[in-house]
């Protein structure tokens, strides 16, 4: 699981569902969960919260161009790819935090990842759970 | 209706603390009391059985009061309706299991449900051996039965299940909770095992430091403080496994084994036997339904 840890910056909800933007270190991600304007609610503006993703829900993208909706894409460096027969691990130095992802080996093989390449990850809004921070 | 009113200076392995506590529960109501040890969850259980009296406050169940320090009523163990089962299980040693269980009726004529509630906790053959020739968790099973023998309003249980291996332990639970839905008592449950606490209560107090917190229904107490998935189950690890760069972890969850997909950090500091919970964002699970439209009554 990826962790990375942010500030509430923005809520916005219909009546069971929110989108929830989250400031890590200046990059902003959004999360959507199932919780809004009836029933009760977790989240508070300025409130501290865990990000957490799996692995296998991070997307890498070289030389991305035109329009996309995932709204979470951010800019890393290759650390590391560790090839398996089916699947494999990139590991991403994401402003310098530890991103992991896991694609499928064909998709290393046709994009040519490795090592020192400069890629997006992508990972979808409904994809990214939140856990509050006791404060 | 069982209705708690006690305050009583303890001396715990923290210093002193004064368990201060109030608090309702409704017939044939399964009320968990959560919490650190030391915060004085057998206390109370104790209190309520009148192995212990509080300094000050009332016991009432059922309209009869038990205790009462103003009116300086105190009822003594035997005369209070309940049945407990504590960590230690005390059964007569030079009895055999039928012995101990009909030395625990009330009423002969309830002779009947020996039979019935040994089979209902896999015991009927082990019926005439004396405790000694029993394991551990076979002897709390028999704890577990003498308790309802009475026929109690209310039953005390301090970690009854610990002593069971995981199978066996998931389907006591659901047994117990069957009886003692059907013998309507109100159960007052000290544990601290996650999956069994949201499985089997109504009800959870939270107690810190002699009082209680919080209070509320297992999904309000433990939501508010996981994370957003609103796909979420306690569940146990029954095995693990690394394919490629991930590990297929099986979990059970109830009597259904699923398989999670977990990367090598999420499983670190796990294995088999393992309490955990498994939760999903609500978006990604997919419905379908069970059996074909004709086939369903309408």
């Amino acid at each position: 699981m990826n962790t990375l840890m942010g500030t509430i910056v923005d809520i916005h909800s219909s009546d069971m569902i929110s989108m929830i933007n989250v400031d890590v270190d200046g990059d902003i991600f959004s999360s959507i969960i199932l919780e809004g304007k009836k029933g009760p609610f977790h989240y508070k503006l300025a409130e501290k919260a865990h990000l957490l993703f799996k692995e296998t829900e991070v997307g890498i993208a070289k030389n991305l161009s035109g329009l996309i909706s995932f709204r979470n894409r951010f800019p890393a460096r290759i650390k590391k790819v560790e090839t398996g027969p089916v699947l494999s691990k990139i590991i991403l130095d994401y402003r310098g935090k530890w991103i992991e992802s896991i694609i499928s080996t064909r998709s290393v093989g046709d994009m040519g990842l490795k090592e020192d390449d400069h890629v997006e990850w992508l990972v979808k809004t409904n994809e990214v759970s939140l856990m509050p921070i006791p404060q | 209706m069982i209705r708690v009113r006690a305050k009583k200076k303890l001396h715990t392995s923290d210093g002193p603390m004064e368990l201060d506590v109030c608090f309702e529960s409704g017939v044939g109501e399964f009320v968990t009391l959560f919490g650190k040890s030391g915060a004085g969850k057998t206390t109370i259980l104790r209190m309520m059985a009148g192995l212990s009296e509080p300094e000050e406050g009332y016991i009432e169940v059922s309209k009869e009061v038990w205790f009462d320090s103003r009116k300086k009523i105190n009822w003594p163990v035997q005369k209070r309706s309940i049945g407990f089962v504590f960590q230690e299980h005390n059964l007569f040693p030079n009895m055999t299991v039928e012995e101990n269980l009909h030395f625990a009726l009330q009423d002969k004529k309830d002779a009947g449900m020996i039979e019935a509630l040994l089979e209902a906790v896999h015991l009927t053959e082990f019926q005439r051996r004396r405790p000694a020739q029993l394991s551990s968790g076979q002897k709390q099973r028999v704890a577990l039965i003498r308790a309802l023998l009475r026929k109690p309003k209310v039953l005390l249980l301090d970690e009854p299940f610990v002593s069971q291996d995981l199978e066996l332990r998931l389907k006591l639970q659901e047994e117990m909770l069957d009886i003692y839905k059907r013998h309507n008592a109100s159960v007052i449950f000290v544990s601290h095992d996650f999956s069994e606490i949201f499985k089997l209560s109504d009800r959870i107090l939270v107690l810190d430091k002699g009082r209680i917190q919080k209070s509320g229904r297992p999904d309000e107490i433990f939501a508010a403080q996981t994370i957003s998935g609103k796909f979420k189950f306690p569940g146990v690890i029954v095995d693990m496994r690394q394919e490629d760069f991930l590990y297929i972890v099986t979990v059970q969850i109830g009597n259904n084994l699923t398989k999670v997909v977990a990367a090598e950090n999420e499983v670190r500091g796990l294995s088999t036997g393992d309490h955990v919970l498994v939760a999903a964002k609500a978006f990604n699970p997919i419905i379908l339904k069970a059996f074909p439209k004709e086939n369903q009554k309408t």
